[in-house]
């Protein structure tokens, strides 16, 4: 167990020797978010009415962006390792799965969190959201969860493509998941064949809860919610380990 | 015959419709340079991957350091280095740190000590620091072998390991493989190079997936015709003789060995053209069983 533990933190301690390598990769992770959510503001003055409550749709937005890119970054940087042959020779040099993803996820999950706290303050800033610091803290919560379970599907995803080209299938149905999640709709206006669908993004999830969190109900108040997401993040993180091919 | 360091019985390897090992039998001594010949699509890093558990076989028995590589490959990848082809290595970060992660999974407390040693063979200590995208085709597959080596490990698997390297290195390499080979180290070698074959204790060449021939590098060449030209005074003969060196005196004795013969002169058919007959024949054997 302690050699597997120590493995682990081998490979996250690796993956954050390469992002500090290669700053241009760290920073467009970064900043790219960050712009969308600039242009985002653009948009939302454009569209603000009365009528219309921005503060119900920006904080959603700024979950799928963080969501999107995750997932993109991490797939691509997995299925890289596959077609380099250093996936290969991490396995033969004594590392396994749950190693190998465990490591991944902490890693990135790392970089994550600091992608998450960016975009929500900066939204936080252009919107003059005026949260407090427990509901600013709580959305946080939701968006750092939602983005450590962008990272297992990006790893899950990887499984699955031979090569960076065949990630881009999967790009249109996080995409999608936008409409599913309820945040442009609400699921209850989507046709009901499609609605059991919603339960398949991990958007769905944030987008319920954070919602609550709008209305200045508490993460306690969504503890069901919260725990289904989390389950949800399990269930894909053992569905990568169980899948994350060594041999051909 | 010494210990056995790998047994491959009836190995058999499919990718699809796609038969890339068809039926291999083969025994390789411990502390042998065992090396394998033959063209593109031979199955040479199919086999290695086979034998260092890293592909499903499809059929037959592989056992390595007695060890079975699907079932028990946690305890044959301590034993074992390997050097795929490419270089397989993180390029934004340094030699070093490549070494300490790809040496590192097992726990070994002389890793940074072996390190030292491994980067002083490979001939980089001076950008060890660097990162691997600043570094030559040349100098990448010996920082890949760097991480082969560093476990000193009792079975070396190389999948062509000085393609884009220099001679000079290339033979120093060769002077090192045989140290190991000599100290006990079995070394299994995939190669394109037919100068290096001759460096090996044992050839094999494979073709389609199948074993063509397996020897020494000497007995291959001798199995097939080489001229020989007996020079009598200022006039030659020429002799095509397959497996000369028992054929020679005999080819002496009937010119009668005197002082008028004054030189010999032995032209050996070159591994390449071995290693091409042994193709064309295998065609040749295939074209008649199925006219």
């Amino acid at each position: 167990m302690i050699g597997t533990i120590q493995r682990a933190l081998k490979v996250a301690r690796r993956v954050f020797q390469q992002l500090k390598g290669d700053p241009r990769f760290l920073a467009g992770s970064i900043i790219i978010p960050l712009i969308i959510i600039y242009f985002m503001n653009i948009v939302f003055d454009a569209l603000a009415s009365p009528a219309f409550n921005v503060n119900v749709y920006v904080v959603p937005y700024g979950a799928f962006i963080v969501h999107f890119i995750t997932f993109i970054l991490t797939a691509i940087v997995l299925v890289r390792e596959r077609t380099g042959g250093t996936l290969s020779r991490m396995f033969v040099s004594g590392y396994y799965q749950a190693e190998i993803i465990s490591g991944y996820i902490m890693a990135y999950s790392v970089l994550a969190t600091v992608q998450s706290l960016a975009v929500l303050l900066e939204i936080n800033w252009l919107f003059e959201l005026e949260y407090g610091f427990e509901k600013l803290g709580s959305i946080y919560l939701v968006i750092w969860l939602l983005s450590v379970i962008s990272v297992a599907i990006g790893t899950l995803v990887s499984n699955f493509a031979r090569n960076e080209g065949q990630v881009f299938p999967f790009i249109p149905l996080v995409i999608l998941s936008v409409i599913l999640a309820g945040i442009i709709l609400p699921v209850e206006m989507l046709p009901e064949w499609s609605q059991g669908l919603s339960y398949t993004t991990p958007l769905f999830y944030a987008n319920e809860i954070i919602q609550e969190l709008i209305l200045d109900n508490t993460l306690l108040d969504n503890l069901g919610m919260l725990g289904n997401m989390t389950l949800y993040g399990l269930v894909v993180i053992g569905l990568a380990f169980m899948t994350l091919r060594e041999k051909d | 015959m010494g210990d056995v360091a790998v047994k491959i019985y009836g190995l058999r390897k499919n990718f699809g419709k796609v038969q890339a090992l068809r039926g291999i039998d083969l025994e390789i001594e411990t502390g042998q340079i065992y090396g394998f010949l033959g063209p593109n699509g031979a199955g040479k890093t199919t086999l290695i991957r086979s034998l260092i558990g890293a592909t499903n076989i499809s059929g037959g028995e592989v056992s390595v350091l007695g060890l079975d590589p699907q079932k028990e490959k946690k305890k044959l990848r301590k034993q074992i280095g390997y050097m795929p082809q490419t270089p397989a290595l993180y390029e934004d970060i340094s030699l070093r740190d490549n070494i300490i992660f790809f040496g590192g999974a097992h726990g070994s407390r002389k890793l940074k000590k072996n390190m030292r040693g491994v980067i002083n063979f490979v001939d980089l200590k001076e950008r060890m620091n660097d990162p691997i995208y600043t570094f030559s085709g040349g100098m990448k597959q010996r920082a890949s072998l760097a991480c082969a080596l560093v476990n000193v490990p009792r079975i070396l698997f190389l999948d062509e390991p000085t393609s884009g390297i220099d001679p000079q290195l290339r033979e120093t390499f060769w002077k090192h493989f045989r140290v190991m080979a000599d100290k006990g180290i079995t070394i299994f070698v995939s190669t394109h190079q037919m100068d290096e074959a001759m460096y090996c204790d044992k050839l094999a060449i494979l073709h389609e997936g199948i074993l063509l021939a397996d020897d020494t590098p000497r007995n291959l060449l001798w199995k097939k015709e080489a001229k020989v030209r007996v020079w009598k005074n200022d006039r030659y003969v020429e002799n095509v003789l397959e497996n000369y060196p028992e054929k020679i005196p005999i080819a002496l004795r009937r010119f009668g060995l005197d002082k008028s013969i004054t030189r010999i002169e032995i032209e050996e058919t070159s591994l390449e053209t071995v290693i091409l007959q042994l193709i064309e024949e295998k065609v040749e054997g295939r074209e008649r069983s199925i006219s």
